[in-house]
């Protein structure tokens, strides 16, 4: 979405049977959901599995509609779970994505009320697994929300024709035991590069260009009473009964046997990789995976099936669980099951691996070695796992020694140009300059301008969900000595915070003020459209906007201000937070994701440029003679393109501050100096290519000029 | 079954800089080449700026002899059996190995000398960027070899993306199963700027194989040499002293006049002649008095805005001739600058209420200066003019009254302890900035002579301490400022009891 195109993506979507498949993860699943005959797909974007609603968006016209797919950008994870009730009384299939824990838990409500209806037609969670390293979220994982929900849980091994194959099978679980089916993936498994054997896409049986003409109404579907009470036992009675049997029957879990029978490792098939590799490294298995230690690779978490899991505990002295996030509800069951069925086995997982925290390479190679070494076993000697756990690991302990302080931290911050930073300046600016109005409490949000939290603004301190920066500063503000305010981005107030943000601060009649960064994209996600694009996912023209959306819930006091205008942002601040006019305040900063802009303007001006017709690129310089280094517009911009240099100076000593070569011209480095007062070292230069007659003509004769006053 | 491998390699990245595309050329060349290969990525928070890294894994036996059984690849780097750590960030490297990525027995690192500050090396007021030392010094401990030169400047001067520049030199060290012709195809197939890309690559790649890949020694040569038109007037000076003293005549001639630049000898000749080898205190005294006396004023700042140099800086940046360029200056005295220009007689009473009735933050005067045009040009170029009102103006008073009081404290530090005048000839770098942040900073010096001479008369050892903690924690930045007054507080607080305590002692000592 956004200006991006994923041409070559969505030709390879088109593939048929035979066909090669080259991308990443998340491109494998996507291809599989169209083998697989849905009817509707959807989702809400989030790493790591925007690119599916990506992709979905630039194929919509070559090969959804075609194929009769209907297909949306949901305005929210529980807009997109609800789409699900199409499959609750229809035999058709469908797909929805987000990012979990989080988008899961904003899905929660219909969610929870599908698993409890159940399906006829096959329904597919695909979710994002957005934890551990690299995760832009809170850590919690997606296990829990299986369990109470009675929703089956995948969690393949990660080979792209691992994803497809679950993808296919997901759907039909779905089908076999009436309930939609959790297919979670992992951040690097989305993003891991492989090939794929494709098959052909099957177009719906029900589909836009074939209907559904008569609504089915069947009582012991709704949602209320007694009817609910039906629908717990039929989970327990029926529905995970027949899950079980089809994840047993058709071999979701692979069993792989070994020389060293008295022990053996379960895991999450998501978790083989790492835990094949840490075997390898310390002497248990080869490259290929193959090891004497007995292995059983869950793909399917939830349910697990008891005989398989007694089949391969029976006999054995001590298995591992390989097993990642607390609570350990794999551990917990196996102990359960062993326990129930008088098995004299030991059962690790936890305790080698530390409760909490991503099971990296480094927590798996250490937890191993401690289990291979509990007793001695014939084919895995545990010197040598000893002496190979040494050689990986020896070299740690000089590290102290060469690197006395910690590497300087490098924070995720906001792009060079970017509209939302300034705003953070013109806070930061008002904070320090006039405390007794500017140093209040600030509710964040989620989206890109959660940076503002970190260095150097350190603006925001709460951040409470998506949308949620309005009313998370609900109950601050009528205890607050001072009026406070919230941020929110353009996508958190489409999500959410129109409704549970603005309607509910107007109707409690809340006097606070509201920064609402408007760039125009979903952006932290990838520049997804929303409605303040003017355009859905489809790229169908829309109207809304945020200045009526406001007027339409009776706020009043609404301004729109340019965030590059510093001066302007700083002095709107200041009046809704002094103006004696009570209710909510919003200001409006309006200005366009530099990202998506330089995507698009870029190549135009190349064009130009060639063309031979007139451009102006402005970019920022500063005086090296001027600058005396005491680097506070660091402090209040924080550009990427604001960086630092040696000082050409000999006679001083601190590196001085300099405009690299990436600036865009944003002129907040003007601006922030001007509106902090801070040198007068910089500088704007625009560059005019091609400059016409007339122009050069001037140029030359003012050069002339300042050059004769200016001297040699 | 014969020996073979996983070989993987780990990018760490700073987003935007291109890591992705690198990871691809890698992968395809190895997929080109016949070897089973995966790569993954953590792409980061953000598109930009942040920490990103990128994994490929490429088995060693080819595809052919595999006869359908596949190699398990792992998603992660694992700690100790990396084989390529290949950097296009130095700061990247030291990230890596502190997470102890690299192993001295079998990884090589390939990386760009050339930094991205983080956030962090950038916000203090003082020099905070990681020392390049360390890092270098962790990268040749923690590899078998340590492959590094400058790709960006490379790539810059060659007109091609550093990444490529990056892709050769891997190529050229022979660590991968790949050949060097596959890397040239992977860079065809992807079809994106080839031409240049493998312009890039070649660059690298010849720079690895002859072995030139050594970084340029630290620390610039610039700063030992002599200028010459002063060298007969250095001569008498200590040797060490020569290349300062030479600066700093230059410097205040071009600032003010030749008899300004002789009231600096006369100021820093005591420090001169009571020094010895190597002449540290008369070094210091030296550099901080040239900076401090070429305070920069409006006339300074107008001065150096309309100088014909730096047009020609701009119009070489900026690779157009002045005539196209259109260049806006930023520029907001406050009242203090605008004033401070202007003789003191006149400005006194002004000043004096200015300070009154603006305590904190001065009224300014902003203007976006067109210089690129005649009237701006002459505007800025008038203000230059005033230079001779200079010696009688309000701000010389100010600031050459401050200047005397810090010598008299370094001198009379001296008296007490060589290394604790040396301390507190150090605080003077303390007085930068413009405007507010001047008057911070100027306020923190001050703070810091009192605090320390005060400390000095009980235990100059522990005044030396304090100065440089304090001058450490004001170069921190603003949060610093205010624990610098409390360590000040602190410290004075501790001596006085103890001076207190020993005096209480000696006078108990005979009636025990
Ligand atoms: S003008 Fe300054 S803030 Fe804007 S892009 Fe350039 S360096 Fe960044």
């Amino acid at each position: 979405m956004g200006e991006r195109t994923f041409a070559e993506d969505v030709k390879q979507l088109g593939y048929g049977a035979g066909q090669i498949l080259q991308g990443e993860g998340i491109l494998a699943i996507t291809k599989a959901v169209l083998q697989s005959g849905v009817s509707y797909i959807g989702g809400y974007p989030g790493a790591p599995v925007s690119h599916l609603l990506d992709v979905m968006g630039d194929a919509n016209e070559p090969l959804l509609k075609p194929m009769g797919i209907y297909f949306e950008a949901s305005g929210s994870e529980a807009a997109a779970a609800a789409l699900l009730g199409a499959s609750l009384n229809y035999p058709m299939r469908g797909v929805v994505t987000w990012k979990s824990v989080v988008g899961t838990n904003v899905a929660s409500d219909a969610l929870s009320h599908v698993a409890s209806a159940g399906v006829v037609g096959g329904a597919l969670i695909v979710i994002g697994e957005d934890y551990g390293e690299g995760a832009s979220i809170l850590q919690e994982r997606t296990h829990s929300v299986a369990l109470k929900s009675s929703l089956p849980l995948l969690d393949p091994r990660n080979s792209l024709s691992a994803f497809a194959h679950f993808v296919e099978e997901g759907f039909n679980l779905s089908e076999v035991c009436g309930q939609p089916v959790l297919f979670s993936i992992r951040i690097r498994a989305a993003h891991m590069r492989g090939t794929l054997v494709c098959k052909d896409n099957i177009p719906p049986k029900i589909s836009m260009r074939s209907r559904i003409d008569h609504a089915v109404f069947n009582i012991e579907k709704i949602n209320l009473p007694p009817f609910t009470y039906a629908m717990e036992a039929q989970k327990f009675e029926h529905r995970l009964p027949a899950a079980q049997r089809y994840i047993h029957e058709h071999g979701f879990n692979e069993h792989r046997p070994g020389a060293e029978e008295s022990i053996g490792i379960v895991m999450q098939g998501g978790l083989y990789n790492t835990t094949a590799r840490a075997l390898a490294l310390l002497g248990a298995a080869d490259l290929y995976g193959a090891s004497p230690v007995p292995l059983l690779i869950l793909n399917a978490i939830h349910p697990l099936v008891p005989e398989e899991l007694c089949g391969f505990l029976r006999g054995k002295r001590r298995v591992l669980v390989v097993e990642e996030g607390m609570p350990n509800y794999i551990e917990q069951q196996l102990k359960a099951l062993a326990h129930d069925e008088r098995l004299s086995v030991e059962i690790h997982g936890k305790d080698l691996f530390g409760q909490y925290g991503e099971l990296v390479p480094y927590v798996v190679v250490s937890g191993l070695k401690k289990f291979l070494t509990m007793h001695e076993a014939a084919t895995v000697p545990g010197a040598d796992v000893e002496r190979r756990f040494e050689a990986l690991t020896a070299h740690r302990a000089k590290l102290g020694a060469i690197l006395p302080t910690p590497v300087a931290k490098r924070p995720p911050t906001f792009c060079t140009g970017c509209p939302e930073r300034p705003v953070f300046s013109a806070m930061k600016i008002l904070r320090t300059k006039q405390p007794e109005v500017g140093d209040t409490h600030v509710s964040a949000d989620i989206g890109c301008h959660s940076f503002g939290t970190q260095a150097p603004f350190n603006v925001g301190n709460t951040i409470l969900g998506y949308g949620m920066g309005l009313s998370s500063s609900n109950a601050v503000a009528p205890l607050f000595g001072k009026r406070v305010v919230s941020v929110m981005g353009d996508g958190g107030f489409w999500h959410n915070g129109l409704t549970n943000g603005v309607a509910n601060a107007v109707f409690n009649k809340q006097d606070s003020v509201l920064v609402i960064l408007e760039n125009f994209y979903t952006s932290a996600t990838g520049q997804q459209h929303n409605p303040s694009t003017g355009k859905n996912a489809r790229n169908e023209p829309t109207t809304m906007t945020i200045p009526q959306a406001l007027r339409g819930l009776g706020v009043t006091w609404i301004k729109t201000v340019n965030p590059y205008r510093i001066g302007e942002m700083l002095g709107t601040l200041r009046r809704a937070l002094t103006t004696r006019e009570g209710g909510l305040k919003v200001i409006i900063a309006r200005g366009e994701c530099q990202l998506e802009r330089q995507r698009r303007e870029r190549p135009l001006i190349r064009k130009k440029t060639e063309r031979g017709e007139r451009v102006s690129q402005p970019k920022f310089g500063v005086d090296p003679d001027v600058c005396t280094g005491d680097h506070s517009c660091m402090r209040v911009n924080g550009c990427p393109s604001l960086t630092l240099r040696d000082n050409p100076d000999p006679l001083r000593d601190d590196p001085i501050a300099h405009v690299d070569a990436s600036c865009v011209g944003c002129g907040v480095c003007g601006e922030v100096a001007h509106a902090a007062v801070l040198c007068p070292s910089f500088y704007e230069v625009k560059t005019i290519s091609n400059p016409g007659p007339w122009e050069r003509l001037v140029g030359r004769v003012r050069m002339r000029v300042i050059g004769a006053l200016a001297g040699a | 079954m014969a020996d073979h491998r996983i070989v993987s390699v780990l990018i760490p990245a700073v987003g935007g800089q291109g890591g992705g595309v690198l990871s691809e050329w890698i992968i395809d060349a190895a997929l080109l080449a016949g070897f089973p290969a995966q790569s993954t990525s953590i792409p980061g928070v953000a598109q930009r700026t942040g920490s990103t890294s990128y994994v490929v894994e490429i088995f060693t036996r080819p595809r052919a002899e595999l006869n359908g059984q596949e190699p398990v690849f792992c998603l992660f780097p694992v700690p100790g059996a990396l084989d390529v750590l290949l950097a296009p960030e130095l700061l990247e490297v030291g990230r890596a190995i502190e997470a102890g990525f690299a192993s001295p027995s079998r990884t090589t690192i390939i990386s760009s000398t050339h930094r991205l500050y983080s956030i962090h090396e950038k916000m203090p007021a003082g020099d905070a960027i990681y020392p390049r030392e360390w890092l270098e010094e962790a990268a040749r401990t923690f590899s078998r070899r340590f492959v590094s030169f400058d790709a960006l400047a490379l790539a810059r001067a060659n007109r091609t993306e550093a990444n490529a520049v990056l892709l050769g030199a891997l190529a050229a060290t022979g660590v991968m199963p790949v050949g060097v012709d596959s890397f040239r195809k992977a860079i065809e197939q992807k079809g994106v700027e080839v031409a240049a890309n493998l312009k890039g690559f070649e660059v690298g790649y010849e720079l690895v194989r002859r072995g030139a890949d050594r970084p340029a020694p630290a620390g610039s040569v610039a700063k030992a040499s002599v200028r010459p038109e002063f060298a007969a007037e250095c001569a008498p000076y200590p040797e060490p002293l020569r290349p300062i003293v030479a600066e700093a005549l230059h410097r205040l001639i071009d600032y003010q006049d030749r008899a300004y630049a002789e009231r600096y000898l006369r100021r820093l000749e005591p420090f001169v002649a009571g020094d010895h080898d190597p002449y540290t205190l008369g070094g210091l005294v030296a550099r901080h008095l040239a900076v401090w006396m070429t305070y920069e004023d409006a006339i300074r700042v107008a001065d150096l805005k309309t100088r014909a140099a730096r047009f020609r800086r701009i119009e070489t940046e900026h690779r157009a001739p002045a005539g196209q360029l259109v260049i806006t200056d930023y520029l907001k005295p406050d009242l203090d600058e605008i004033y401070g220009i202007l003789p003191y007689r006149l400005v006194r009473p002004l000043a004096a209420f200015a300070e009154r009735r603006w305590p904190r933050g001065r009224p300014t005067l902003g203007q976006h200066v067109k210089i690129t045009t005649v009237s701006g040009f002459l505007r800025v170029w008038l203000l230059a003019r005033l230079r001779p009102l200079r010696p009688i103006s309000y701000r010389a008073r100010h600031e050459h009254a401050l200047m005397a009081e810090w010598l008299g404290a370094v001198e009379q530090c001296l008296r007490l302890d060589y290394d604790l005048a040396c301390e507190v000839a150090r605080g003077a770098q303390l007085v930068k900035g413009y405007g507010d942040v001047r008057r911070r900073m100027v306020a923190a010096f001050r703070a810091l002579l009192d605090s320390v001479l005060a400390a000095a008369a009980i235990d100059p050892g522990a005044a030396r301490a304090l100065a440089e903690e304090c001058r450490t924690l004001v170069l921190r930045g603003p949060e610093g400022e205010d624990a610098a007054s409390q360590t000040a507080g602190r410290t004075l607080e501790r001596l006085r009891r103890s001076v207190a305590g020993s005096v209480l002692q000696r006078d108990r000592l005979p009636s025990d």
